[in-house]
């Protein structure tokens, strides 16, 4: 089971944290056995926006995270 | 629907630091020398990421920056500085003007306009079905391949239908193609152009864009700096802001970010939805079909503009009923007289309705909830963290379900069938190519009797161009809300009585 746990705070959200919900969740679908996503309240890690948006694969922190990235990173735990 | 909508792209990302920017600044008092440094904050790097030059990277910002303020588009042909545009504008009226929505010419990449074109996919196969079906010769089979002589083409597509090995593809212009209007033509050096007499300012085009060369003018500064002078700001918010800034931010929070914003009161626009429905219903019932053949519905302004422009001879047949957010405004003003009302939607035309004689003394700005979203993080409120307050119970189940595509109609229905036992044959037009096709069809007199309902984007206020959610996930959180309702059906409405506008 891969843990993901998405930013969904002001900063996150204005600068696409929404999408990567968005297509974790239809991954999800997929997988439904092996993925858990927690929506998160801001994890201040935000400060400067350039950080955002903040995603965490199990322990693995990813700042600045993109869709491609973040997806690519749980298919590898998945496999 | 362009490809490009509910995707998040570096554009998107662009133009909602451009928003933050001119917000930060706005918030922060700062001078206008400020606003020289904002192209160099968002393009920090040391070589180009994503054009050719850095430089010209930053040309556009600052071309988003002039329009971000609501200044006109320029060309780059005589010296000025940003801060120095800026100074004059705003000692000025500072006032947002037509055209709303402007071609950033130098951005524009000149895309070939529409064109079928052979791929590598193709064979070179002996039966060549595309050179024997095309009706004008334009296909010879060259050395490698098929090749379309694009002056003799006419995009009639019978070699695209016939390939059997699907080589051929029909290639239009991402910002035409989305236009339903064909208002986007092309200048002198075949850049994108838009016609402002055939444009309806409905903002699809700025999302279609793959390379982020049209951006519409924007009110966030002038908003900012009017909460700041302590002038009292109440906003209006359309029916389709439920879940657009993330799933932990309920309605409440919403309300109270708005709050703590410097906004005096917030109310939904879905209250003045539900003074349109009844108003729509009643007109219906008194004059349709004696006095007037069909009814077409007011709440969208794309669409009444594709009647202005379009098809005039239909336009009268356009509810005169103002729209939700003009009631809604207007219930506002009457409680509170010196206040000033931004709406707040996913809407760019809305832009333009505040703009015309019968609704700039109501609605004082405009803004879209992408640009909201960017105000948030320049004020540094953080939505998931605030605390709620009361429930909002301003409207019924149907007035917030205006925001989908069917909604409208659906409210003025059921206020018909309740209160006037009349249940209408309705026609909706979903997006503005299909807009345009309904009104042509009412003009031609084939529907008679009917409510018909325009929405300019497709699937209705959600999937406006100012939203930040894919157009069925926003669909689905308008649904719930609508649900939360303590009333059904407009009339039920108890906030109605209290709040009537006149008309």
């Amino acid at each position: 089971m891969v843990k993901v746990e998405i930013c969904v705070g002001s900063h996150c959200s204005l600068v696409g944290a929404l999408n990567i919900l968005d297509t974790l969740e239809e991954l999800q679908e997929e997988y439904p056995e092996q993925i858990e996503i927690n929506r998160v309240e801001c994890l201040d890690m935000c400060g400067d926006i350039k950080n955002a948006p903040v995603v965490k694969v199990d322990d693995d922190l990813i700042t600045s995270a993109q869709t491609q990235m973040v997806i690519s990173k749980v298919m590898e735990r998945i496999k | 629907m362009s490809k490009l909508k509910g995707i998040y792209t570096d554009i998107v990302k662009i133009r909602r630091m451009v928003f933050a920017e001119l917000a930060r600044l706005a918030l922060k008092d700062a001078e206008c020398e400020e606003f020289d440094k904002i192209p160099y904050r968002i393009i920090d790097t040391e070589e180009a990421t994503y054009r050719s030059s850095i430089f010209k990277e930053r040309a556009i910002v600052a071309a988003r920056v002039r329009m971000g303020l609501g200044m006109d588009y320029e060309t780059n042909q005589e010296h000025k500085l940003l801060s120095e545009g800026i100074r004059d504008f705003l000692k000025n009226d500072n006032q947002l003007k037509e055209p709303l929505v402007n071609v950033i010419r130098f951005a524009c990449e000149k895309c070939p306009t529409n064109a079928h074109f052979v791929t590598n996919n193709c064979r070179k196969c002996l039966a060549h079905p595309c050179s024997i079906v095309c009706p004008v010769d334009a296909i010879t089979i060259e050395e490698h391949a098929a090749v379309i002589d694009q002056e003799k083409c006419i995009n009639c597509g019978k070699c695209k239908e016939a390939c059997p090995y699907e080589a051929i593809v029909n290639y239009e212009r991402p910002c035409a193609a989305a236009c339903g209007v064909d208002a986007i033509e092309s200048d002198d050096y075949n850049r994108a152009q838009i016609n402002q007499d055939k444009c309806v300012s409905c903002g699809q085009c700025i999302i279609a864009c793959p390379f982020g060369a049209i951006a519409d003018k924007s009110m966030i500064y002038q908003l900012l700096k009017s909460i700041k002078k302590g002038e009292d700001v109440r906003a209006i918010i359309a029916p389709s802001f439920v879940g657009q800034f993330g799933p932990l931010v309920s309605a409440e929070k919403i309300v109270t970010a708005l709050k703590e914003l410097g906004m005096k009161e917030v109310r939904e626009v879905s209250l003045g939805a539900d003074f349109a429905s009844l108003h729509e219903a009643e007109l219906f019932a008194e004059d349709i079909p004696e006095k007037q053949p069909y009814l077409g519905t007011s709440c969208c302004p794309s669409w009444t503009y594709v009647a202005d422009k379009h098809v005039p001879e239909v336009k009268d047949n356009i509810s005169e009923s103002s729209s939700p957010m003009i009631f809604a405004a207007k219930s506002v003003k009457e409680d509170n007289q010196n206040s000033k009302v931004v709406f707040i939607g996913p809407c760019v035309s809305k832009k333009l309705e505040a703009l015309s004689d019968k609704v700039k003394d109501e609605v004082d700005f405009v803004i879209t909830f992408e640009e909201l979203a960017a105000i948030f993080v320049a004020a540094d409120i953080e939505l998931t963290k605030v605390d709620a307050e009361e429930e909002i119970r301003d409207a019924s189940y149907y007035g917030r379900a205006y925001a989908n595509a069917g909604g409208v109609a659906e409210a003025i229905r059921q206020n018909l069938k309740v209160k006037y036992e009349i249940d209408p044959p309705i026609t909706k037009a979903d997006g503005l190519a299909d807009c345009r096709k309904t009104l042509m069809k009412a003009k031609a007199g084939v529907l008679a009797g009917h409510l018909i309902e325009g929405m300019a984007c497709e699937g209705g206020c959600v999937g406006g161009p100012g939203t930040l959610l894919a157009t069925k996930r926003g669909a689905k959180y308008v649904d719930k809300f609508a649900d939360e309702s303590p009333y059904k059906f407009a009339f039920e409405n108890e906030n109605l009585n209290k709040n009537e506008p006149k008309e």
